[in-house]
């Protein structure tokens, strides 16, 4: 931190005076490293958190692993309705990050500002909407959807969805604002309209980005996807709910093992197709 | 491996254009275009098959109740409670502070697991190096939620599950970014503190540190950005915040205050979007 705010100054003043701590900058800077204290110090206050406890968490924690969870009770594991659960569940996050995936792409193209529709209309549309699926947790899209169109993996797979919108789009709107904006001025001078614009212009540009974006969203997904069972989504979390509630520990052990074996696995998988894209990008 | 093989692929590719002439190539073209429809007809065939057994086969249609009862359902949300106003407002410093201390702990508890995960610095390769890379595959691969269950099983109902599992849960991103960031250092300053007689701290503090702090802090701040969404969400399952605040509104039928909860959410996230956007400008 200290170096860098002693270079600046330095390289910025005409007359070279050194300070280790120039005034505007270390006031504004221990200011708000204070507030943050303070906020903190207050908000351990206000939470009414016992430190103590905080300490013993992970003993405890590693104590009940240990005692409640142990001999996981992998007979549940291997059994077929619990097997094609998991084979849903795949279903569901590959479903779900296609349909997310598939609708980010315009709204990211809405969302980025240098070749968007309209820069106060459609911007600010893309904008918000991306963020709105972002910001609400798929866990609450999986109650709200549960709500609306009643249990089972349909809602799991909107949930899915609107949850890989919110994220693939803030990567597409990030990749699109980076392209060289040279053959989007050549289209437009040579009369594109927009959506000629997007295609031969913008597209061929992101292509391979996208599609590495692509699977790592489905990689993501897989992993909400666990869950989005336990709010009634569909899928293996809803053994697990019907595990947890039912306080059938050795099971939840096993169905974690599982989740964690599974989403290793298909953490290895799309790094190995990353790579692979990676590759042919290179070549 | 893949790479170089593709690389003298495509040499090979550009040696046969220029001797052969245009037939093979067009021959090869042709190949490439039925290999790509057989991987998108494949991928067409996936999805469908994926849609069938998840939606239209699952799905209890009479329950929805056709257009009608959709939008019936989505319209009991829009009309919003308005009276839940003042009742938001702790729960939502309560989830801004949980967001806090969880990233917080989670930077403390990164740390040693950066240290063990990083391949130049890891006191052990063949022991601590694997042990901390198990860490961050864990940490990340097991779901907020699941931690907060875990943790409430441990130390009870209230803030305090919420935020460990919250840090527990930011420990893999942050420690793998920092990991990487260590492995990505210019080893000359380490060398320099070395041959002076620095010991192993001081390496780190003054050879190290300096040089991915940008890094971190960054990744610190996003995961915070992060954090808030997750902190509004543990109190689903029984570690305070927006989430109870949610939970009960639901359980109540109470829609429009759904909504409500929903758009608390959405401005805090909103704030901390503004929040990170200038504190990672000020770090990097």
């Amino acid at each position: 931190m200290t170096s860098q705010n002693t270079s600046m100054p330095a390289s910025q003043n005409a007359a070279p005076q050194w300070s280790r701590f120039p005034f505007p900058e270390t006031l504004i800077r221990y200011s708000v490293l204070l507030g943050v204290l303070v906020f903190l110090a207050w908000s351990v206050h206000f939470l009414n958190l016992d430190l103590q406890r905080l300490l013993g968490a992970f003993p405890r924690l590693g104590a009940i692993l240990a005692d409640r969870y142990f001999p996981p009770e992998l007979s549940f594991v291997l059994d077929h309705r619990f097997l094609n659960s998991v084979l849903n569940t795949i279903q569901m996050s590959i479903l779900g990050g296609a349909m997310g995936v598939l609708l980010a792409i315009p709204l990211a193209w809405f969302a980025s500002y240098n070749v968007t529709l309209h820069r106060w209309l459609v911007y600010p549309f893309g904008r918000l909407s991306i963020m709105g699926c972002r910001a609400i947790h798929e866990t609450i899209w999986t109650i709200l959807f549960v709500t609306i169109i009643g249990f089972g993996m349909f809602a799991g797979v909107l949930a899915l969805t609107m949850f890989c919108i919110g994220f693939a789009g803030k990567l597409f709107s990030d990749e699109i604002e980076a392209i060289d904006m040279k053959p989007v001025e050549a289209l437009r001078s040579t009369g594109a309209g927009p959506l000629q614009v997007f295609v031969y212009g913008v597209l061929p540009q992101v292509k391979i980005a996208f599609v590495g974006i692509s699977i790592y969203t489905w990689d993501v997904a897989f992993r909400a996807a666990t869950v989005v069972g336990f709010f009634g989504g569909g899928g293996m979390g809803w053994y697990l709910q019907r595990a947890t509630y039912e306080l059938q520990s050795t099971r939840v052990a096993a169905i974690l093992l599982t989740i964690i074996a599974l989403v290793s696995i298909s953490e290895v998988v799309s790094g190995w197709l990353r790579q692979r894209l990676a590759g042919e990008r290179l070549a | 491996m893949a790479m170089t093989d593709r690389m003298a692929s495509e040499n090979s590719d550009r040696g046969i254009l220029s001797s052969a002439g245009a037939s093979t190539y067009f021959e090869r073209r042709r190949s490439a275009r039925i290999r790509s429809a057989l991987i998108w007809s494949a991928a067409a065939l996936l999805l469908f098959w994926c849609l069938h057994v998840t939606v239209i086969a699952d799905t209890d249609w009479e329950r929805i109740g056709g257009r009608f009862g959709v939008l019936g359902s989505i319209g009991r949300f829009l009309l919003l409670d308005l009276s839940l106003l003042p009742h938001l407002i702790i729960p939502a410093i309560e989830t801004m502070m949980m967001a806090t201390l969880g990233t917080l702990l989670g930077c403390v508890l990164a740390l040693p697991v950066a240290w063990f995960g990083a391949r130049n610095v890891t006191p052990s390769l063949y022991f601590f190096y694997p042990v901390g890379r198990f860490l961050m595959v864990l940490s990340r691969s097991v779901h907020e939620i699941i931690w907060a269950i875990l943790f409430v099983g441990a130390v009870g109902l209230g803030a305090l599950p919420g935020i460990l599992a919250v840090a527990v849960r930011s420990v893999g991103f942050i420690s793998k970014i920092t990991a990487e960031a260590i492995e990505n250092i210019d080893p000359k300053p380490v060398e320099a503190i070395r041959s002076v007689g620095g010991n192993q701290f001081q390496v780190m503090y003054f050879g190290i540190l300096p040089q991915i702090m940008p890094v971190v802090l960054g990744t610190i701040i996003f995961e915070w950005d992060i954090n808030i969404r997750r902190a509004a969400v543990m109190g689903l399952v029984g570690a305070g915040g927006l989430g109870l605040v949610f939970f009960r509104q639901m359980a109540m039928f109470n829609y429009g205050g759904v909504t409500m909860v929903l758009l608390a959410i959405l401005m805090l996230i909103i704030i901390g979007e503004i929040v990170s956007h200038f504190a990672r400008k000020a770090v990097t």
